[in-house]
């Protein structure tokens, strides 16, 4: 069914000069946005009149159908890691009119051009989908995927001992020797990304957090393998740098500190502090997170840790709202914290926490690391990026600001027979790509989705099941975080100062129920997203989360209550 | 009789709405607020208010109060803030699962539990009856959550590839979709037809399926013997002590004292007024197991009532606390009019009406 054409789409387009608007609308009416025929009719919104305003924070200025499979987004500002945003799956794309269908929420109907079709949700019991035959690229080897869920680690493990399903995601820290121990089963370890360290606010006086050789004692007092060993769940890692082993730009054998107290009360002695020092409030927020599962504990063994070489600390537990504000506007000095990947690049960990545009959480910063990551920031030559990045590290070591303690681990387990089972360090798993000698292949999770229309939903749970249904323009390799084409044929072109980048559509790819992809359904799965006034922009709760993270912020940000 | 199902119906409404009252307001008491538990991170200033004007969170509480009892007599229990769906359809899709595991595990309750109570109330002191009463004590001892994971261990996880396996969870096979039983027939869809279909074992056979039915039952099993241990060690010492109070009485000396066999005793005079007390308690039985049976649903990870009422507690789900409760309630008040009926059939001396 088509909805007849709708005057806020021309009054968008109007506003924006585009010229094919009008005529886009005609198409809109008649021929339906896409199809193979001749009369594809493009749609674009050039917004770049807003970058800059005070209004608008976001960095997406443009974007173009160029023909019936080219696209092309513009920025306000450039930037490198556009393409590992993109691959997001927030940024899935759908059929342009079954976003119109379903007023841009099509929370249990989702429509896409994935491996796997959404056959049944029984809200509180299972979602079955099954294989999509008409799958541009391999089909998937299994023809039917189920997701389930519980809570309890425990349900799961027994759930996988007695072959009701077969794989289960977050193995409980407990049960790693159990799966191993079971050669009808396999674990599988999941890549951490993310990372644990203890920061400092570098311009903080008094206790003297500003002196470098001070902090750099610090680096030493700190036996990061006890902590990992005692507080961590196996497939933990000891964290030698900023960023974690599964985000490009990681330099294998990094140099970092090590634990040497003696050399610590050395450091402590050239600055002056041989009696020892009082380095005031340890603070962190008692909430479990993967890079922290034991935050209580391992505040209390860094405190006992750092008063064998004469550094003394208190604990200053705070509430994880106050925590998280108090970090944001500078005003924690010694403090846990840690991070974990919103997309996998660079810029995510570097960028956010010590560029020139980072909160006060460790203080002004310094120049010369801030010079570093802009640089890194301003290319898209790999080896280039990464010697930089390497530079990073040595910099963020001298200066000292954040010691990364830890990466947490996680890990899935499979039925033995289940080739190609897999971990993805996104939660990502990629479900077409395993085959068993069954017809179904069952997955248990830890929860049920909130929603299948992932541009707003925030949850592992219910991204993964989207991931299986719905497809973005550029994907992240099977296991691993590389971006790779999807729906685009290939990695995209930027131009020279990476703000404009072009994506050539594959040809011939159909969404599930029969229409044709098109560069408008690309436009438009954007558009909802990102323009909050468009009557589109509902999804779930409204937030998009994701999209406001990835892409910087909303066009028309809403002042009053989001309308449906 | 009629008379007495009306009157018995038309007094419970107050019980109803003071109940009503009373989950609302301890809704509202309980520390935290819906925004933060529903939105967590992305729960800021903003998206609270829009959040609140929403479900109508910034209205005066007794306003609240007012529009909700309206609401609810016009057959809206309103929305989960959680899960975005109308508390009606949650208790239609999920009040079947806890409805059919505590029926069988009634049923399991008293198939076991007064034959047992009858064995030892007959054999008094002998060793029957003390392994049937130490039998009965420990069953209502053990935590159901201990005896669920043993069930579990032993059945799905040792006994697996043998043909007394039986599966780890209380769902059917993944992947198994039955058809509703009014699609089948070509029935329109509607709330009750619905909630029928929900119930695993009817729609199965409604549907004529014996492969979902087995599924279904296999399913059922385990669950519902974790379930049923308590009421069954409770029936089995009920009717162990009413059985030997009655069989003190004069009438069954009487009895005996014609000469007939004690098995026509026990059987044909004695068990029948015995059975009284019996009954109450598995009314109550009944009641506790639909809205008490979190635990065995966590454990055999079915959704059910208890769970939803559990995450709704935690997760400040306001409108599904209310209509959960106010279902179980209104379930407990049926229940207890069932009880008195079948007491008036079973006692001469009850006169109803």
């Amino acid at each position: 069914m088509r909805r007849p054409q709708r005057a806020w789409l021309a009054a968008v387009v109007a506003a924006s000069l585009v010229a094919a608007a009008c005529s886009g609308d005609d198409d809109d009416s008649g021929g339906g946005g896409g199809g193979a025929g001749g009369d594809f009719e493009p749609l674009a919104y050039d917004e770049s009149a807003a970058c800059g305003t005070e209004e608008y924070t976001g960095n997406l200025a443009a974007i173009e159908a160029v023909d019936e499979l080219t696209v092309r987004f513009t920025l306000c500002e450039p930037d490198v890691a556009f393409p590992s945003k993109v691959a997001f799956s927030a940024l899935g794309i759908h059929p342009s009119e079954h976003l119109d269908e379903t007023d841009g929420s099509p929370i249990d109907n989702p429509i896409g051009t994935g491996p796997y079709r959404l056959e049944a949700w029984e809200q509180g019991n299972q979602i079955v989908l099954t294989r999509n035959e008409d799958y541009w690229g391999e089909p998937a080897a299994v023809p039917t995927l189920v997701f389930r869920w519980s809570q309890e680690p425990a349900q799961r493990l027994v759930e996988l001992e007695s072959g009701s399903v077969d794989g289960i995601d977050n193995v409980g820290s407990e049960d790693f020797e159990a799966v191993e121990s079971n050669s009808d089963l396999q674990l599988i370890e999941r890549e951490p990304l993310n990372v644990f360290y203890l920061g400092f606010n570098v311009d903080v006086e008094d206790p003297p957090l500003n002196d470098e050789t001070l902090r750099q004692a610090v680096g030493y007092a700190i036996d990061r393998e006890r902590i990992v060993e005692n507080f961590y769940p196996e497939g933990s890692q000891v964290a030698d740098q900023f960023l974690p082993p599964g985000i490009p730009g990681y330099e294998e054998g990094a140099e970092s500190y090590t634990y040497d107290p003696d050399r610590a009360r050395q450091l402590l002695a050239e600055a002056g502090y041989e009696d020892g020092v009082d380095l005031g409030p340890l603070s962190y927020r008692n909430e479990s997170r993967p890079y922290l599962p034991q935050p209580a504990q391992v505040a209390s063994d860094i405190r006992d840790q750092l008063a064998q070489v004469g550094i003394r600390v208190q604990l200053d537990e705070q509430e994880s709202g106050a925590f998280i504000d108090n970090s944001n506007t500078g005003n924690l000095g010694l403090h846990l914290l840690g991070w974990n990947a919103d997309f996998p690049d660079p810029t995510n960990f570097w960028d956010f926490h010590f560029g020139p545009g980072a909160t006060p959480q460790f203080g002004t910063g310094f120049e010369d690391l801030h010079e570093v990551l802009a640089e890194a920031a301003s290319t898209t030559d790999e080896e280039t990026r990464n010697e930089l990045y390497a530079q990073a590290n040595d910099l963020l070591m001298e200066h000292a600001q954040a010691l990364p303690i830890a990466y947490g681990g996680s890990a899935v387990a499979f039925r033995a027979d289940v080739e190609g089972a897999h971990a993805s360090p996104l939660s990502n798993e990629r479900f077409a790509s395993m085959s068993v000698e069954r017809d179904q292949i069952v997955f248990m999770q830890s929860g049920e989705p909130s929603g299948l229309y992932c541009a707003d939903e925030t949850d592992g749970e219910a991204l993964r099941v989207c991931e299986q249904i719905n497809e973005s323009l550029l994907a992240y390799e099977v296991g691993g975080v590389e971006v790779e084409p999807a729906l685009a044929a290939e990695l995209p072109e930027p131009n020279e100062d990476l703000t404009e980048w072009t994506f050539r559509l594959r040809e011939g790819v159909t969404f599930h129920d029969g229409t044709p992809l098109d560069a408008n359904d690309v436009v438009e799965s954007y558009r909802v997203q990102w323009d909050a006034a468009d009557p589109r922009h509902t999804g779930r709760d409204g937030t998009f989360t994701y999209f406001e993270a990835l892409m910087g912020g909303f066009l028309n940000p809403p002042a009053e209550p989001v309308g449906g | 009789m009629l008379r007495f199902i009306v009157r018995r119906l038309l007094s419970s409404i107050p019980v109803l709405f003071g109940i009503l009252v009373v989950t609302f307001v301890i809704a509202r008491v309980i520390p935290g607020d819906p925004c933060q538990a529903a939105l967590q991170e992305r729960a800021n200033p903003t998206a609270c208010a829009q959040f609140n004007e929403r479900y109508g969170f910034d209205d005066p509480i007794l306003v609240q109060l007012g529009t909700y009892v309206g609401d609810v007599f016009t057959g809206d229990l309103g929305e989960s803030v959680r899960l975005r769906r109308p508390v009606t359809d949650l208790l239609t899709e999920r009040l079947p699962v806890t409805l059919q595991l505590s029926a069988a595990a009634l049923l399991i309750a008293v198939v076991v539990g007064v034959p047992l109570g009858v064995l030892a109330g007959s054999r008094r002191n002998s060793k029957t009856d003390v392994a049937t009463i130490v039998g009965a004590n420990v069953g209502v001892s053990i935590p159901v959550f201990v005896l669920g994971l043993i069930l579990q261990y032993v059945f799905a996880r040792e006994l697996n590839d043998t043909p007394l396996g039986l599966p780890a969870s209380g769902q059917l096979t993944a992947g198994t979709i039955p058809e509703p039983f009014y699609e089948a027939w070509g029935l329109r869809e509607n709330t009750v037809l619905e909630f029928l279909a929900n119930i695993d074992l009817l729609n199965a056979v409604l549907i004529w399926r014996w492969d979902i039915f087995v599924d279904a039952l296999q399913h059922l099993i385990l669950p519902a013997v974790a379930l049923a241990t308590i009421p069954m060690a409770v029936i089995a010492r009920m009717t162990r002590s009413s059985l030997l109070d009655v069989l003190g009485l004069d009438y069954v000396r009487t009895a005996r004292a014609k000469g007939l066999r004690e098995r026509v005793v026990i059987v044909r005079h004695a068990l029948r007024n015995s059975l009284l007390p019996v009954v109450t308690v598995m009314g109550l039985s009944l009641g506790t197991l639909i809205g008490g049976a979190i635990l065995t649903e966590t454990i055999f990870n079915l959704t059910g009532v208890g769970k939803t009422l559990f995450d709704a507690i935690t997760g400040r789900d306001y409108f599904v606390v209310q209509g959960f409760t106010l279902a179980v309630a209104v379930a407990f008040v049926l229940i207890n009019l069932v009880t008195d009926i079948v007491y008036a059939y079973l006692d001469p001396e009850v006169r109803v009406g």
